[in-house]
């Protein structure tokens, strides 16, 4: 400062002067229409986001009410068209003409009114277990899917093998039921999409993450394809699998193999723990 | 002319912070107030006195004083906040030296400008780095940091320069000083009328930045 008052001429020092206050003026107001510039610009990007976060959370609400919807109308299309009439029947069979019969009519009556309402129990028993998987419930989630596994291996047309590699204790009931849900669904998309021979299911457990990966050969989503579907009003059964991970802050990804034979699912899971903390913050 | 409307505006911001005392309460720009009515005593102790060096040494120390003060209380960040502490250090070694110099404290009111330059970048940084304000100019200290930032980049050069200019350059030259005395006097009226809850109001109503 005081080598500038010495070492500048008298003469030009007018001009210092007036050329400096311009250019720190300048600077100054530059600075400012740049901050409030910048950040209306900041915030309208956030706000875009947060629009398109929220159109998300729509779709996968609708995503998930429709799906209700479907399950409340197959329950009671089951009902109204399987349970309803079995117990009409057997309700012929037990009508007030009954007393009038003779003995073997009446025994063959009761007989046949027995197999109707056996055949209702397991009507209501097989509802039931659509809603509940009981292995699911009594042995986990590895018998659960080693069951569906079975069965899907048992039509003949699809050989498909799981394998769990780190699952000593259980998760929470709830939790298992969304992740088995979840495989459901991804299992379903492959027998009616994806025309694959096989499908493999491995678990296993990094850090505090848990880690659900599905192979199979047949033609399958990436990662872009699985974001598009998303945010379309297509792919329901995708948005209803991105709204159950959403409860259990997990991910999914769908990528073709290194060999780009095969495609791979990928589920990714924190473990409860770490989910209790992750929900309490 | 400048002059006149000049110390006219000086009390300003004294009445509108008395006038709207509801809405600045808890904004901690009682400081901004106090320095409003230094700046003011200062101008009318001035007309009255013939030492006029030593109340303008004093009236440099205080106002740097009460920013240091402002900044320090309204920075967020602790590493931020040590920034005016260092700065109050240097400024009262080189006033101290200069107190009682005969001629217009150049060096120190230069000083003064050259460091709250800085620390009004630094508090607005501080502003747009902050999640809870959505638009810094509905901030009422948003207003005042700008207030002191144009005017002390405005008078800056005018500060360094002013022991080397000739007495007619200088009675030229400190309009600029008048003139951008005026606009942060206004600056700092706006920041004392606005609404404390104008930010809240704003947001709840509309999000839409373009309007």
């Amino acid at each position: 400062m005081i080598i500038l008052e010495v070492t500048t001429p008298v003469s030009s020092v007018s001009t210092v002067l007036f050329f400096g206050t311009i250019g720190m003026l300048a600077l100054t107001i530059g600075l400012i229409v740049f901050i409030i510039f910048h950040q209306r610009k900041v915030i309208r990007y956030q706000m875009k986001l947060q629009r398109m976060e929220q159109d998300q959370q729509k779709l996968l609400l609708n995503a998930s009410i429709r799906l209700q919807e479907e399950e409340r109308q197959r329950i009671a299309a089951d009902l109204h068209d399987d349970a309803g009439p079995l117990l009409a029947t057997a309700r012929l069979y037990l009508n007030e003409n009954l007393v009038n019969l003779d003995k073997t009519s009446q025994l063959q009556s009761i007989y046949n009114a027995k197999q109707i309402i056996d055949d209702t129990i397991q009507l209501i028993r097989n509802i039931s277990h659509s809603l509940m998987p009981p292995t699911l419930k009594n042995f986990g989630l590895e018998s659960a899917v080693n069951d569906l596994f079975q069965k899907i291996s048992g039509s003949g047309s699809m050989n498909a093998s799981s394998r769990f590699h780190d699952y000593r204790e259980r998760l929470q009931t709830e939790n298992e039921l969304i992740i088995f849900r979840v495989i459901q669904e991804l299992i379903n998309n492959i027998l009616k999409h994806s025309n694959a021979s096989f499908i493999h299911l491995t678990q296993n457990t990094s850090g505090n993450k848990f880690f659900i990966r599905l192979h199979h050969d047949g033609r399958g989503i990436t990662q872009n394809d699985f974001n598009k579907l998303n945010k379309s009003n297509v792919g329901l059964g995708l948005k209803n699998i991105q709204s159950r991970l959403k409860v259990l802050h997990g991910k999914i990804f769908f990528e073709k193999d290194m060999s780009q034979t095969y495609y791979k699912v990928t589920i990714e899971l924190i473990k409860e723990e770490d989910n209790k903390l992750a929900e309490q913050d | 002319m400048l002059l006149s409307i000049a110390l006219v505006s000086e009390i300003l911001p004294i009445i509108f912070y008395l006038i709207f005392l509801k809405r600045n309460r808890g904004e901690g720009l009682w400081v901004i107030f106090l320095y409003s009515l230094l700046s003011f005593l200062t101008e009318l102790l001035f007309f009255g006195m013939v030492r006029r060096q030593i109340i303008y040494s004093c009236f440099d120390i205080i106002e740097f004083t009460l920013f240091s003060f402002f900044f320090y209380s309204s920075l967020e960040k602790k590493k931020f906040k040590l920034i005016p502490v260092i700065g109050a250090v240097i400024f009262y070694i080189v006033a101290s030296i200069n107190f009682t110099s005969k001629s217009f404290g150049s060096l120190s009111a230069s000083l003064e400008s050259i460091l709250i330059i800085p620390y009004c970048i630094l508090l607005l940084y501080e502003q747009i780095q902050d999640p809870t304000i959505i638009f810094v100019y509905y901030n009422k200290k948003f207003w005042v940091i700008i207030a002191f930032l144009l005017y002390f980049s405005a008078v800056l050069f005018l500060y360094i320069y002013y022991n080397s200019l000739s007495s007619e350059q200088r009675s030229n030259y400190w309009a600029i000083n008048n003139f951008f005395e005026i606009l942060k006097n206004i600056l700092i009226c706006v920041a004392f009328i606005m609404k404390k809850d104008v930010q809240r109001s704003y947001l709840t109503d509309n999000l839409d930045p373009d309007i």
